[in-house]
């Protein structure tokens, strides 16, 4: 590893230990920078996250309320994105899931269309 | 109207569920006026579409156009880009929801499924998630 990456890594570190937030629903206090480099804007144990910033004018928001996970979306480059809806105004947001979050609520929230299927899905035969 | 007739209207009333209140704006001068041109398969679309108030999709392969900006049906959003189906959600009370994204503008947007929308469609978004062939490493090989 060369020296620079060694310095890096370590910025990156201190970064971690400073910018932390508390999550709204377990109260888990979280690091906002994930391992991998991307910034985190949803607790990585229940998923939840905060409606900080407004998605429609841009910069922060004022409503501050508790946003839900309630869909995974994959990118054609088969990356699954979280997608929150704020509890309170109804907002939607998508952001990238992070290799540490809690796997088996992802799969909950994947499965869950067809866990309560609105229709009779034995009609499809093999899809 | 003979009694027989309204007891049983009310029954029917009684009986479907009601929808959760939501603060969609209806144009003056009915529906016809709504009806649209698909900007995915240009088909032909009637603004009616059964068990919604306000058909914002195309049934056969639920494309949309970015015409709302905050409340469904506002027509306040100066974009006009395609949204397209991104993937399905469930609200508490089990009704499925499309999320909608806007391809110029990234804006999402989560809509009920209307009776008549293309099944398999409907279908093959909720299971897309479930594709993913890295899924089984996902689940029983966490690091
Ligand atoms: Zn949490
Ligand atoms: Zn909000
Ligand atoms: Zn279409
Ligand atoms: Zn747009």
């Amino acid at each position: 590893m060369s020296n620079t990456k060694k310095t890096l890594s370590r910025t990156s570190q201190n970064i971690l230990k400073i910018d932390t937030f508390s999550c709204v629903r377990c109260g888990l206090t979280v690091s906002a920078a994930a391992g991998d480099g991307i910034r985190r804007n949803h607790c990585p144990s229940c998923l939840h996250s905060q409606h900080v910033h407004d998605h429609v004018e841009g910069g922060p928001s004022d409503c501050q309320s508790r946003m839900s996970p309630i869909a995974i979306a994959v990118l054609r480059t088969g990356d699954w994105m979280v997608i929150h809806r704020c509890v309170r105004c109804d907002e939607l947001t998508s952001s990238p899931i992070c290799a540490d979050d809690n796997q088996l609520i992802l799969m909950r929230i994947a499965v869950r269309p067809l866990a309560q299927p609105s229709f009779p899905l034995e009609t499809f035969g093999d899809l | 109207m003979p009694r027989r007739s309204r007891s049983a209207h009310e029954r029917a009333r009684a009986n479907r569920r009601p929808q959760r209140h939501k603060d969609v704006l209806h144009r003056q001068g009915g529906h016809r006026a709504n009806d649209f041109r698909c900007v995915g398969c240009r088909l032909d679309v009637s603004s009616d579409a059964p068990g919604t108030t306000h058909r914002n999709h195309c049934p056969n392969c639920l494309a949309s156009l970015h015409v709302d900006r905050r409340i469904p049906g506002d027509r306040a959003a100066s974009c006009r880009g395609r949204m397209e189906a991104l993937s399905m959600s469930v609200r508490p009370d089990g009704e499925w929801m499309i999320i909608h994204q806007c391809r110029s503008c990234g804006e999402l947007s989560a809509n009920r499924i209307a009776g008549d929308d293309n099944a398999l469609i409907l279908v093959r978004l909720a299971v897309k998630p479930l594709r993913d062939p890295g899924i089984a490493r996902r689940v029983f090989l966490v690091p």
